[in-house]
């Protein structure tokens, strides 16, 4: 009984320019990645103190979801165990693996040592959002949309979940790229056939 | 099961009446944290953990003193006709091969052709649980589960629904955690170690003692249990998993996923707070778990406040085992009517006044016991075991 998924939103973070269903919303190139999302951050008035306590790929993979969630996406449609949430990265936590192991020599941070795990950033969004439901975080070394499509489907297919916000969302040091997708069971206006094609579509858009 | 005050449950007993705690130096490896954080090693080393259990020496700490552990259970529940049962193992552990692997990867990062592989090939949790089974017999159903220090009681009333739902018939439900290099320097990163003896609930309590072991139950169903020759200790009446969702590493201030446990395995069990004679503490020592679980009992509890302590004072912070370990406390003390006092407790945290046991009690009539065991992602677990 295989009905069809849609993406109904997506959202991007790369190169200093946030996107939001192909349409872009903001553009700062000229900062260097923290000061970036702080931008992003401001920008879109999220209002959320938390923020500022986070790793850089906690900010970046939260507010590309604040983007892609916000004006048109209706949590009230769905019990809080029906949204899941399934990422993919080819760095894992590198990025504050490091920074936490320049901490080490002269007394260990704690607020770092607690990002220096790459699902962590399923847990911020989640946290904000009180989402329930199934999520997983795989490392992959490049988006691989067939995968991600499978995984997805089984969920909502198995009536796991009902909604699933997916993609890939990296940052080492400077390096950095966020493209996820909503994915849902209805079709709204504008929306896709969820697929491998039409994701890798809008990933190499970027 | 076996910790820092035993290798058996007679030792436990005894070193409880003798209101002996396990806490010492480190001496199971060399630690740039020698002789300033004390911590609650299981006094055999890995030599004589070997020559117990009649495996090779070079195996994981885990998965040895998982099967001290989970041997002595199996003894000791003596179950007629086991080999044609069908029989599970549910065991949980956090640390997995790490006690292995950190001495692989000095060794290999400085000389990428030095360190054993067959050290590490069997790293995660999965087969430390496997080696075990394979030792034990077990058979039908195998599996483990990781959830921090909430772990092993997670494990424990998971053996209950795989029997409630007719897939095997006999469950060793429980779990283990060896103390590794890993573990208490980051546990020593999120500062919340104490550098002297841990006093869990005491307003001055300044944190946790790491501690190691495993604690093991074997589960029966109504149909064995009836033909067994010596009575059950007693039945899992209730329990209750819950997350508050509210930050990696600490519970929420108002207690809340406490609470959900708890409420939820007295809910399960058919009790009220009232029923309760006593209370297994998760009780680490730090000022966050203490605090939000406080505050969850007095939400719960007030203003009747059954007997309460938490064994860690003897034992440490014995994280995925301490499900296992403090379950089994649990059935013992319905079973010989005693309750664990509260090692060096003296003030009553200021807001909450909560007053657990300071002495050794026995000839107690113990019917019902709750016991604790909140982890890390906030994922708690409450378990009431009750007299039959």
């Amino acid at each position: 009984m295989l009905t069809e998924n849609y993406i109904t939103a997506s959202c991007s973070i790369s190169d200093g320019i946030v996107f939001k269903d192909s349409q872009q919303l903001f553009e700062n190139k000229s900062a260097e990645l923290s000061a970036f999302l702080l931008s992003v951050y401001q920008h879109f008035q999220l209002n959320y103190p938390k923020f500022y306590k986070m790793d850089n790929l906690s900010k970046l993979g939260w507010l590309a979801a604040g983007v892609l969630l916000k004006d048109g996406f209706n949590k009230d449609n769905y019990q809080p165990e029906e949204i899941g949430i399934v990422l993919a990265n080819a760095n894992s936590s590198l990025d504050d693996d490091l920074k936490y192991l320049e901490t080490v020599k002269d007394g260990p941070s704690p607020s770092l040592f607690v990002y220096t795990l790459p699902n962590i950033v399923i847990g911020e969004i989640s946290i904000r959002n009180k989402f329930k439901g199934e999520h997983a975080f795989f490392i992959q070394d490049a988006f691989d949309a067939a995968f991600i499509e499978k995984q997805v489907s089984y969920l909502l297919d198995k009536d796991i979940l009902r909604a699933c916000i997916c993609g890939w969302v990296d940052v080492l040091e400077q390096d950095y790229k966020a493209v996820l997708f909503l994915v849902e069971k209805k079709k709204s206006e504008n929306a896709v056939l969820f697929s491998a094609e039409n994701m890798d579509a809008i990933y190499k858009k970027i | 099961m076996i910790s820092a005050i035993g290798n058996n449950v007679a030792e436990h007993l005894a070193a409880f009446e003798r209101e002996e705690a396990g806490m010492g130096d480190i001496t199971l490896f060399n630690s740039i944290h020698s002789g300033k954080l004390p911590v609650a090693e299981v006094k055999l080393d890995n030599n004589a953990l070997a020559a117990m259990t009649g495996m090779p020496q070079a195996t994981s700490r885990t998965a040895l003193l998982s099967l001290v552990a989970a041997k002595e259970a199996l003894i000791d529940a003596a179950i007629p006709g086991f080999e044609s049962l069908r029989t599970g193992f549910v065991s949980a552990n956090s640390v997995g091969g790490m006690d292995k692997s950190e001495d692989f990867f000095v060794e290999f990062l400085a000389d990428n052709n030095k360190g054993k592989l067959r050290n590490i090939f069997d790293h995660e949790c999965g087969s430390k649980t496997e080696i075990v089974a394979d030792q034990l017999g077990i058979t039908d159903y195998m599996t483990t589960i990781s959830t921090a220090c909430s772990s092993s009681a997670n494990a424990i009333f998971y053996a209950a629904r795989l029997i409630k739902n007719d897939i095997v018939d006999v469950v060793i439900a429980g779990g283990v955690d060896a103390l590794t290099k890993f573990t208490l320097n980051g546990f020593n990163t999120l500062m919340i170690l104490d550098t002297a003896f841990c006093k869990p609930f005491d307003e001055h309590r300044e944190g946790l003692n790491l501690g190691e072991g495993a604690g093991y139950l074997v589960l029966v169903s109504d149909k064995v249990a009836k033909t067994l020759s010596k009575s059950p200790y007693c039945k899992l009446s209730g329990y209750n998993n819950s997350n508050d969702a509210y930050h990696q590493t600490a519970s929420s201030p108002d207690g809340t996923g406490s609470y959900l446990a708890m409420k939820g395995a007295l809910e399960k069990s058919g009790l009220q707070p009232s029923d309760i004679d006593y209370i297994n503490l998760h009780g680490t020592g730090t000022p966050n778990n203490d605090s939000a679980e406080g505050t969850a009992i007095k939400r719960l509890f007030d203003p009747e406040y059954p007997p309460m302590s938490s064994t860690k004072s003897y034992t440490g912070h014995t994280l995925g085992a301490s499900g296992g370990i403090e379950a089994v406390f649990s059935v013992l003390a319905i079973k010989h009517r005693i309750i664990y006092p509260n090692l060096r407790f003296e003030t009553p945290m200021t807001d909450l006044g909560l007053l657990p046991e300071k002495r050794f009690l026995t000839d107690q009539d113990i019917k019902h016991v709750m016991s604790n065991s909140f982890g890390f992602g906030g994922n708690c677990t409450s378990l009431i075991f009750s007299a039959i």
